[in-house]
């Protein structure tokens, strides 16, 4: 069935094309002046400034960074596999930790819920944890140090547990008079529900993996392959870093392009966790809608 | 609640502990999460205390000195405490205000439009900036901001124009930032508000159309009221962050350096990270973040109680 | 259902209250054992020397941990004489550039007990403020002379004098290396010919230079600083080159140093960042620099690595100390801009007001928390000591990072890159003169230069003074705040008025509580001078 618009409807649904448009292009362009600068010259830029279309078109800073490969491919490699088993594990004891928690039944839920709740209004602080992690726990130089502390995070949890309040809880009580377990439920049941969700909450841990920096700076200055955004961080802000990242690559360090290798290295860092997104997209939308509507 | 029937009045902690027996299952499958805040979470907590000390390396936090609320002195004597305070929630507030009503409007208009390609495509270009660190939003930041090369001035000298000094202007960067914030979060939250408008039940609007509402009175009383529930969750969520700021953010925009912008750009968690960094001060750098929890704890409670007032359903806790 | 509530948030509390107080308890035992075993290990000294147990020891160490291969290289025939001379290997436990500050201070904070020797110095890297907090381990006589002999006997009492807290020996120095550490400028001798100067010997020959670039060279940024490595700017130089007054070490303000004594009368505190006119003239000056476009108008947010610009030729100068001038800076100038005859301006060129580099310039300290402090002195005495040790070390493998010459001197291979394919073991805290090689590569013009400095330096009149902060941490704090906020506007020119900033900055320390820190630094002052 069809209903005819008014003016203002049509006015609106112009307005919003062209709206629309202009807040995309703002978003997209940082991106393209990135990308461009990786692609340029890096005198052009220091003397032009920054464009959208790479000013005098070179490969050079990608032919650097693939000349000295071996530190970028460990970083991707300590990033990627970071992010991958921090997404699974992460996932399977958030939805888990989320499924306990919205089960009408279980008296402990509110209880826990707010343990969980209250470690985002009081936390130790920097030096004590930093003693903690190090002295304690012994994870100096261990990338577990920065793998564990992503793992949860009270609001995927809440995200997860607003979620799985919208799962009818016949389902549950079918699987009880079936004899099954809670935990049986759980993964048999429930979990194969759960896809948006485990899709949004998913992106939300790969992303926090891939684009941590912090916490790396303070607990693996000598491991040899630092997570990517650090490396990046580093490269940044650190004109000794970016000479240190070309070690192998037989340059002298005057002629550095400094600005369109930052540029490519960004690029690089940036890249593949941009490519995960249109295949989650389907579900990430769903998934969040439910999750962040308390039911 | 089925077997509700068979309690007997005096039993409540008798079904309180069958019940817990019953979910012994539920229990373990959150072990893991309470280990898990347990040693990260809670168990550092006490070191708080060291703000409290006069913290000695080898006497550790709790054998260091008790030195009361000394560490917290230079921060209220020099006054800096107001400005770090109102800073961090006028950052805040802007970031919550300004980012609902850009994603909300946005979200409206995502649903004006028909194309669904243009819907596609337009969603997934501005989520991109939601997934990039904040190594990289500076980065991009002071590309297009800085004096000599920077896509701004560029820009603005091939007009012919006089390059402007951005890293000089203490008064552009709460613009700046809050501008940086908004793009960085408006394409999540927009789908998020977006989402919620699609769980409209359509038959809704459509039979308000028939009925000739028009459109400003579809958005009245149809599509804004729906977005109250998920507008009020990310409300309280944000609340409860009020007195933390982005740190990433700050710290890679700003820098540790340009002091010339700190009036206008300092919040409690960069003047918390500097402090350490210039002074080695670990007992001062707690005793400013212990203020800042305490403060953020306050505030949110007292957010959730005045929602718990207005509306149970949508309390926190 | 609501009661059922409030019973689970009891029993939530009575969690919690738990884990409070079984962590306070936990962490309070593991503290006491920790300085029970510091104190066991520091009153062994009496035992004799065994080593038949095999130690690892951890060495800290300041730098990016090297990625070309070479230091594993050479730690490898370093842990191969170790194992053999004293039953222990060697483990290097980098700190990044990167925020180093906070790095150090908070791997020492951690008391790791893996952290057994620690590279440390008092004018640069805080080794008073650690030795007050307890970082390193109190020293005895007996240890010394039992694990470290050899360097026990070099070290003159003197020295181990100035490297005393409370009557304890803290750290070893680096005592026997000749350096200069002194700052100054270093620029182009054919540019300064181009703008008509024989030579840059004050700021305002500075100021002639970097116009000359200006207008000569288009293009190049007379001094390309990044802001962010160097809060202060040129002012500590300005002050150098325009008074008399030397720092006091060990009095710093976060950042910044503050406080000066007049050499004539070196018990009298007293600071030109509040008395005279020096600063005002100084941030005048730069307030014009920065209007002229010697560095970035960005210069605060800049990240740039000015000394590779200065090689490049797309900086005019850069800044550090005379040490790195010859052997570094020069070599390389000559190397990648032929002609250019680098030269430096030591800030003390005019005033003469030279201090010699502290015996604490490098130090080397033993964790509060170590296991293994006595075989961490033994690895540290033999590679302070012994020759072969020391020069793998400290130059690499022989015929791989640097060869000898015919005539004795240490020269480096074909094809050999110092930028890239250098060592960055950075042992900066026990370099001595007796194993050191003369380098081939250093500026030769060096023996002249130390000839001047030489002729007119003076000692460091405080060695044994020890500035003791705890009765004003408070106001230091806010001192360290006060600075941090208005140096870099002054000393990059970033402000609308010099004079101004200067008077508001000098009000600000005011109020943060400048006198009475004044005056705890004048009475301890006046306590060492009655000693």
């Amino acid at each position: 069935m069809k209903v005819k618009k008014d003016k203002a409807g049509v006015a609106i649904t112009v307005f919003a094309y062209i709206f629309i448009s202009i807040f995309a292009l703002a978003c997209l362009i940082p991106f393209v002046l990135m990308v461009s600068a990786s692609f340029s010259d890096e005198n052009l830029i220091t003397s032009k400034g920054f464009s959208i279309l790479p000013r005098g078109f070179t490969l050079a800073s990608y032919g650097l960074l693939f000349r000295s490969a071996k530190q970028l491919l460990g970083s991707y490699a300590v990033t990627i596999i970071m992010t991958v088993c921090g997404t699974f594990i992460g996932l399977f004891l958030v939805s888990m930790t989320g499924y306990a928690l919205q089960r009408k039944d279980f008296p402990l839920r509110n209880a826990i819920s707010f343990f969980i709740y209250f470690t985002t209004l009081f936390s130790a602080g920097l030096a004590p944890t930093y003693l903690w992690f190090t002295k304690y726990l012994g994870l100096k130089n261990s990338y577990f140090a920065v793998f564990l502390p992503l793992l949860m995070s009270p609001w995927l949890i809440i995200l997860m547990k607003n979620f799985v309040k919208s799962v009818p809880y016949e389902i549950t009580e079918s699987g009880k008079i079936d004899g099954a377990g809670d935990f049986r439920i759980f993964v048999s049941l429930i979990l194969p529900m759960l896809t948006p969700a485990l899709a949004t909450v998913g992106l939300f841990l790969a992303l926090g993996y891939w684009n941590e920096w912090y916490n790396s700076m303070l607990y693996l200055p000598n491991v040899d392959y630092k997570p990517l955004q650090y490396y990046l961080y580093k490269i940044v802000n650190e004109a000794a870093a970016l000479k240190n990242s070309l070690a192998g690559a037989n340059v002298s360090v005057g002629s550095l392009p400094t600005q369109t290798l930052k540029m490519a290295t960004a690029v690089l860092a940036t890249g593949p966790i941009i490519f995960l997104y249109p295949f989650v997209q389907k579900y990430f939308i769903s998934g969040i809608t439910v999750g962040s509507v308390k039911g | 609640m089925a077997k509700s029937s068979a309690i007997k009045k005096t039993g409540r902690a008798a079904v309180f502990w069958k019940r817990l027996k019953e979910s012994k299952i539920l229990i373990l499958m959150c072990l893991p999460a309470i280990l898990y805040f347990t040693i990260f979470c809670y168990i550092p907590m006490p070191g708080a205390y060291i703000a409290f000390t006069n913290f000695n390396y080898k006497a550790g936090i709790f054998g260091s000195k008790f030195v009361g609320f000394d560490n917290f002195k230079f921060l209220f004597n020099s006054g800096k405490i107001w400005m770090l305070t109102r800073n961090t929630v006028l950052y805040n507030l802007a970031f919550i205000v300004l980012g609902n009503a850009l994603q909300i409007f946005i979200a409206i208009l995502l649903n004006e439009v028909k194309s669904k390609y243009f819907k596609k495509i337009s969603q997934s270009i501005m989520f991109l900036p939601y997934f990039i660190s904040a190594v990289i939003v500076g980065l991009l930041a002071f590309n297009i901001l800085n004096y000599d090369f920077g896509f701004l001035n560029s820009i603005i000298k091939a007009f012919g124009g006089d390059p402007v000094k951005v890293y000089s202007m203490p008064k552009a960067w709460p613009f700046i930032i809050v501008l940086v914030n908004l793009w960085q979060s408006t394409g999540y939250g927009s789908v998020v508000y977006f989402a919620a408008i699609c769980g409209i039940d359509t038959s809704m609007v459509e039979a308000a159309m028939i009925d000739g509402a028009n459109s400003f009175q579809k958005l009245k009383y149809i599509i804004l009221p729906s977005l109250k529930p998920t507008a009020v969750i990310l409300f309280l969520f944000a609340i409860g962050g009020i007195m933390k700021g982005n740190f990433g953010l700050f710290y890679n925009l700003v820098g540790p350096s340009n002091s010339a912008l700190f009036p206008y750009t300092d919040i409690i968690e960069t003047f918390v990270y500097r402090t350490l960094m210039n002074q080695f001060n670990f007992s001062n750098s707690a005793a400013v973040g212990l203020y800042q929890s305490v403060f953020g704890f306050a505030i949110v409670m007292l957010a959730n109680y005045l929602v718990k007032k207005i509306d149970s359903d949508y309390a926190l806790f | 259902m609501k009661k059922l509530k409030k019973a689970a948030y009891l029993a939530l509390a009575g969690v919690m209250t738990a884990s409070f107080a079984g962590c306070g308890g936990n962490s309070g035992d593991s503290a006491s054992s920790n300085s029970s075993s510091a104190s066991s290990s520091g009153t062994s000294s009496e035992a004799k020397v065994d080593t038949s147990e095999f130690q690892e020891i951890t060495m800290v160490t300041m730098g990016n941990k090297p990625t070309n291969g070479r230091m594993e290289a050479v730690m490898e025939k370093v842990n191969e004489i170790l194992k053999q001379k004293v039953n222990a290997s060697l483990k290097l436990q980098y700190v990044e550039w990167n925020d180093w500050q906070t790095q150090y201070n908070l791997l020492l904070a951690s008391g790791d007990s893996s952290l057994d020797l620690i590279g440390t110095a008092t004018d640069w890297l805080d080794a008073w403020p650690n030795a007050k907090k307890g970082s390193f381990l109190a020293l005895s006589e007996d240890m010394l002379k039992t694990y470290a002999p050899q360097t026990w006997a070099s070290v003159p009492a003197e020295h181990w004098e100035q490297c005393k807290y409370d009557g304890q020996i803290y750290f070893i120095p680096e005592d026997s290396y000749t350096q200069w550490t002194n700052h100054g400028m270093f620029y182009r001798g054919d540019w300064a010919k181009e703008a008509g100067l024989d030579k840059v010997a004050s700021f305002d020959d500075l100021e002639k230079y970097f116009d000359g670039i200006l207008k000569n060279h288009p293009g190049v940024i007379p001094w390309d600083a990044a802001g962010s490595t160097n809060l202060g700017g040129l002012v500590e130089g300005y002050i150098n080159a325009y008074t008399k007054y030397i720092l006091i070490n060990g009095t710093t303000t976060g950042l910044f140093n503050l406080f000066y004594v007049d050499p004539s009368d070196p018990y009298t505190v007293l600071s030109p960042y509040m008395e005279g006119t020096t600063l005002e003239d100084c941030a005048v000056m730069m307030k014009r620099w920065a209007d002229k476009g010697f560095w970035r108008e960005d210069v605060l947010n800049y990240t740039g690595e000015t000394r590779d610009l200065f090689y490049a030729g797309q900086s005019g100068a850069d800044q550090h100390h005379t040490q790195t001038f010859v052997s570094t800076i020069r070599p390389t100038m000559d190397e990648k801009q032929p002609g250019s005859e680098a030269q430096m301006f030591p800030w003390s060129a005019q005033s003469k007001n030279l201090v010699k580099t502290v015996v604490t310039h490098g130090a080397m300290a033993i964790g509060f928390n170590s296991k293994h402090a006595e075989r961490a002195l033994m690895v540290y005495d033999l590679i302070r000591n012994d020759q072969e040790l020391y020069r793998l070390f400290n130059y690499g493998i022989e015929g791989e990072d640097y060869i000898i010459t015919s005539d004795g001197k240490l020269d480096r291979p074909e094809g050999y890159d110092g930028t890239k394919d250098g060592l960055g073991i950075n042992f900066w805290w026990g370099r001595t003169d007796k194993n050191e090689l003369t380098d081939a590569n250093w500026y030769d013009g060096k023996d002249e230069i130390y000839k001047e400095y030489d002729s007119y330096a003076i000692e460091y009149p405080l060695g044994k003074f020890v500035f003791d902060p705890a009765n004003v941490s408070t106001q230091i704090s806010a001192l360290a705040d006060v600075c941090a906020t208005y140096m870099p506007k002054i000393a990059w020119g970033k402000n609308d008025d010099p004079k101004a900033e200067v008077a508001n900055f000098r009000k600000a320390l005011k109020d943060a509580g400048f006198d009475d820190v004044l005056k705890e630094i004048q009475n301890q002052l006046t306590q060492v001078k009655g000693q």
